[in-house]
């Protein structure tokens, strides 16, 4: 495990929280609206939510799993 | 004279109006179906998209059993991870500031519009330039070297198209509406913006654990 070590893995992390926190309350704004273009961005911007959590797991060291070739 | 002008000009402006009205109505009665067929164009897109990625997971399972594999007697690194999950914020990001950018369009609020369509454009361009990075730096033997590295340039490389064309398609609509073609009512070609950017992002998200977390 290689928890939050280096400059690049700090950034992200920040950047995710910051990113994914805008993502979750734009989501809340969207929640309301039932157009299909609203629903197909409730979709998109959950997703990106995840792609934040994953950015986090990646900085924290959880993911990629050890194993893999060297880094 | 003066009098035939100004006749004119009263039959002209009304002439606008049953325009535009007319423009209003059409405008109102395609909105939905120019939708979806905009979102069956991302599903298209899905479908490309997922046809390549299954390959991938195919030749991953099947190819070898370590990843990434051994080329020449030696296993190949691994990417980066800590730049990519950076210029994956970039790219999460601007779909945030997109999104922000659409909103603020539709409360009429154009100066916050302008600040958030050219922050998506600038991470836009940011994430190509860390893509173009990456590609110099990352050693996994090229494109045609292995399946590991002809597997991600070409997804990656497909990805970037269509993040390249997403520039390109912003920067467009943002001369757009600088020559009035949307208004607060009418901003189709907006939505289809806001909608394709959040589609490069997602796509980046399964493409960002596929080669690096997984």
């Amino acid at each position: 495990m290689e928890a939050l070590s280096g400059p690049e893995k700090i950034i992200a992390a920040i950047g995710a929280l910051i990113v994914g926190y805008f993502a979750i309350v734009s989501l809340r704004g969207e929640w309301h609206k039932t157009g299909l273009d609203d629903q197909v961005t409730k979709v998109l911007l959950g997703l990106m939510a995840l792609g934040c959590v994953l950015v986090l797991f990646a900085a924290a060291g959880v993911l990629p799993r050890p194993g893999g070739g060297p880094a | 004279m003066s009098v035939s002008v100004a006749k004119q000009g009263i039959k002209l402006g009304h002439h606008d109006e049953h325009d535009s009205n007319h423009d209003q109505i059409i405008y109102e009665e395609t909105r939905d179906m120019r939708l979806m067929g905009f979102v069956l164009f991302l599903v298209s897109d899905v479908v490309l998209f997922s046809s390549y990625i299954f390959a991938y997971i195919y030749l991953r399972n099947s190819i070898s059993p370590i990843w990434p594999p051994v080329v020449g007697g030696h296993q190949l690194p691994r990417l980066d991870t800590a730049f990519a999950a950076v210029n994956s914020v970039v790219l999460f990001g601007s779909g945030v500031t997109m999104h922000y950018a659409l909103e603020n369009w539709k409360h009429a609020n154009k100066r916050r519009f302008d600040l958030f369509m050219g922050l998506t454009i600038l991470l836009g361009a940011m994430f190509l330039g860390g893509q173009a990075y990456e590609y110099a730096h990352a050693q996994i033997g090229g494109w045609s070297g292995n399946i590991f590295g002809a597997s991600f340039f070409t997804l990656t490389g497909m990805h970037g198209g269509h993040v390249f064309v997403g520039v390109c398609f912003l920067i467009a609509l943002w001369i757009q509406t600088k020559r009035g073609v949307y208004d607060d009512h009418r901003f189709f070609g907006l939505t289809a913006g806001t909608l394709y950017w959040h589609f490069v992002d997602v796509i980046w998200v399964v493409l960002f654990f596929l080669f690096y977390l997984w």
